[in-house]
């Protein structure tokens, strides 16, 4: 029952993006008179949901080479597994998703630029986390924007999760290195850090992550794992890119987490993010509900966008 | 800032510039690629394509082919089309004859109204107005606390009722307090929501209908992708928004979002935020981003944030200062603190003019070398500020230790500091010193 809960959920979120998209592919190739009105309105169509020039190029060379007249014009079905074929192949990774074990510290640092949904993935993670029956301690290293540390904790304790104290302006090295020790000394099996989000392009910002990371690989002894997560916010375009490239070329981003796909945006980026930098997605965030956070699944993702 | 966009167009035009003169297929290749830059740069789809359509009519009209300097003529259409998709004049915050003015502050989540609002108080407050902030985000956590802590760092009041009361009642009773006190400006931050939330939406249209705001602001993340202008028309056609201020132009995200907002949407762009203090806030010029997104630089912008930083008296002074030669280290130390003040040297040599062509943008800058600096200064007794030459070695090794450097360190300002001494002697009139 849970399982189809979460699907149906899932495909809630998605429900905007895929209607449009469905109706857009049907309408199109019904109303195709030939194949240039075709393929630039394909073309439109990919680039308003914000995969990129570059992918939206490469699927539309696909298409390019199909012979039209050997197709009914309402054949919309070919198309539609062409489109989906050619998504999967871009979006398809075989590193399985986040790796949680219980007899070592899973370490889980979440990063990204500002107002991309940090904290609130933070919360609804160790939310999700709890619920798999893992010991969770939350680490607020958000020291720098206002009342960030008051707003995880709030979703700390609704989510039911033990927090470290922090104080803002304390420094966030500092703050990950006791928690790290703390998480060791309560037992903990799953260590979750929100960071200060930070535009990329700051360097001084990003060598504080990095300090950050060097600070939990030297704290956290033998047995651990760490995993490096960006939030990539839905409604982001083409700077997204941009975005994953510093915080990966800084940190070593092991996946990304959508956040905000309740709106009408696609969230396309992710498309664009991993053909140029091959960093998968792995978590989808959408909603202000705690339990509104799922692992990404290609095969899911394609589907409910086109069928 | 912008700076893909400008580096995209810098190498269509080198590429003409390479070929002399321009026939139909050069033309067709250049709108071609800037058509890509501009998809790249997020400029919405239609946008694009009516953008790429009024470049080609240009194009042809302008006889380009004929033409010695193609590059040259190529920049400057690029550069009209581009202000006129932007806007062709700058607009500010219409003030209200009849006190208070009420500013209503919308978008979507994590857009940056929060700090959007504080920084607008503190932008109208330097111009002798007397804001006060009124939290209804009822609804994120700590929302409430967020805006006060920002609003506490510029000493800006905030009127709250905690998340228990509606947001319409919360502007109401800010209303209220005010009217017998001397606020004239009233900046209402509200909760991030959804543009097809319809509860959320409802909870704006009440306070337009009720309170009538004046202003009505809409926040647009400049790394916003084709959406943004799907949510910015539904924002519009619920509130009819009047204005928009594009938040985070301090990444390096292209911003089409700008270009294709002026062309979609009625209202027009009225302020651009840019970095993580409350001043870090401007006006946004359209002719001035136009020249921007083109490398041309921002040089008006930078005089004004020199003058704005400068007093008429103070130059003055330091002119009198230099002329006499009783620049010291107090005076070098003073301008330090006024070069923080116009920003980040990033910030700063973005808009030289010029910056992105000659690379200067893609290098990087340590503002804490400047603190570093000022660290040494402060260090120092009065007596050796004013008189550098008595710094012998053991004051030298005392400051050293003081301002936790090295001794080299020290030695490296005292030299540069009597090079520049040595270099203003020889300067027989300073205008705007440090600046002329």
């Amino acid at each position: 029952m849970k399982i189809v809960n979460i699907f149906s959920n899932f495909k809630n979120g998605l429900v905007k993006s895929r209607e449009n998209l469905k109706d857009k592919i049907e309408y199109l190739i019904k109303k195709s008179k030939n194949k240039e009105i075709f393929l630039e309105q394909l073309e439109e169509l990919l680039i308003l949901s914000d995969i990129g020039v570059s992918a939206t190029e490469e699927i539309i060379n696909c298409f390019d080479e199909i012979n039209f007249k050997e197709y009914e014009k309402n054949d919309f079905i070919y198309f539609k597994k062409k489109l989906k074929k050619i998504l999967t192949d871009i979006l398809n990774h075989s590193s399985p998703n986040i790796k949680i074990e219980k007899n070592r510290l899973n370490i889980i640092m979440i990063v990204g630029v500002n107002g991309s949904g940090k904290t609130s993935a933070a919360g609804k993670m160790a939310y999700k986390f709890k619920n798999e029956n893992n010991q969770l301690l939350l680490i607020p290293a958000d020291t720098f924007r206002a009342a960030a540390i008051k707003q995880l904790n709030i979703m700390a304790n609704l989510a039911g999760v033990e927090i470290i104290k922090s104080s803002e302006k304390a420094d966030p090295a500092s703050v990950v290195y006791d928690g790290v020790n703390a998480a060791k000394a309560r037992k903990k099996n799953i260590l979750i850090i929100d960071t200060a989000g930070r535009l990329h392009n700051k360097i001084n910002l990003m060598n504080e992550l990095k300090k950050i990371k060097k600070v939990i690989q030297n704290a956290a002894g033998n047995n651990y794992s760490l995993e490096i997560l960006q939030t990539i916010d839905a409604t982001m375009g083409q700077n997204g890119i941009s975005q994953a490239k510093s915080f990966n070329e800084s940190l070593g981003v092991s996946g990304i987490i959508l956040t905000k796909m309740d709106g009408t945006a696609k969230g396309g980026i992710v498309v664009a993010i991993k053909k140029e930098l091959n960093i998968p997605v792995k978590l989808i965030s959408f909603g202000e509900q705690l339990d509104n956070l799922y692992y990404f699944e290609n095969e899911k993702f394609i589907n409910a966008l086109l069928d | 800032m912008f700076a893909d966009l400008t580096g995209k167009f810098k190498a269509i035009f080198k590429r003409i510039k390479n070929k002399g003169k321009l026939n139909e297929k050069d033309i067709n290749n250049c709108l071609h690629e800037i058509r890509i830059a501009l998809l790249e740069a997020d400029v919405n789809y239609k946008v694009v394509k009516e953008f790429v359509n009024e470049l080609h009519v240009q194009m042809i009209n302008e006889n380009i082919s004929e033409s010695l300097s193609p590059s040259q003529q190529i920049i400057k259409m690029v550069h009209r089309e581009i202000t006129k998709v932007l806007g062709s004049k700058k607009s500010d915050i219409i003030i209200s004859p009849k006190p208070p003015t009420v500013i209503l502050i919308v978008g979507l989540q994590g857009t940056g109204k929060t700090t959007t609002a504080v920084k607008l108080a503190n932008y109208l407050n330097k111009k002798g107005h007397h804001s006060m902030l009124v939290a209804t985000d009822i609804h994120r956590p700590a929302a409430i606390e967020q805006l006060k802590i920002l609003a506490e760092k510029s000493k800006l009041p905030v009127f709250s009722m905690g998340t228990k009361e509606k947001a319409v009642n919360i502007v109401k009773a800010a209303l209220k307090y005010v009217s017998d006190k001397d606020f004239d400006i009233l900046i209402v931050d509200t909760a991030g929501r959804l543009h097809i939330d319809e509860k959320l939406m409802l909870e704006l249209e009440e306070i337009d209908r009720q309170i009538l705001p004046q202003e009505k602001l809409l926040i647009i993340d400049s790394m916003a992708g084709q959406d943004a202008v799907n949510s910015a028309k539904i924002f519009c056609e619920k509130i009819n928004v009047n204005g928009i201020i594009l938040s985070k132009i301090d990444g390096d995200a292209r911003g089409g979002a700008a270009l294709s907002l002026r062309k979609i949407l009625d209202a027009p762009i009225k302020f651009v935020g840019t970095g993580e203090k409350n001043d870090n806030f401007d006006i946004f010029y359209p002719e001035r981003m136009a020249s921007r997104i083109l490398g041309m630089g921002d040089v008006l912008t930078l005089i004004e944030k020199v003058e704005s930083a400068y007093d008429k008296k103070e130059i003055s002074r330091m002119n009198e200062k230099i002329k006499s030669n009783d620049f010291d280290l107090n005076d070098f130390h003073l301008q330090l603190k006024k070069m923080e003040n116009i920003g980040s040297v990033e910030q700063i040599v973005s808009m030289i003019p010029g910056a992105s062509q000659l690379n200067l943008n893609k290098m990087q800058y340590d503002d804490r070398e400047l603190k570093k600096i000022e660290a040494i200064i402060s260090s120092m007794t009065m007596d050796e500020r004013n008189n550098p030459n008595i710094i012998n070695g053991s004051r030298r090794k005392r400051i050293a230790k003081g301002s936790g450097s090295q001794i080299s360190a020290v030695n490296r300002l005292l030299k540069q500091f009597n090079q520049i001494k040595n270099m203003m002697k020889k300067r027989k009139y300073i205008k705007n010193f440090p600046f002329n």
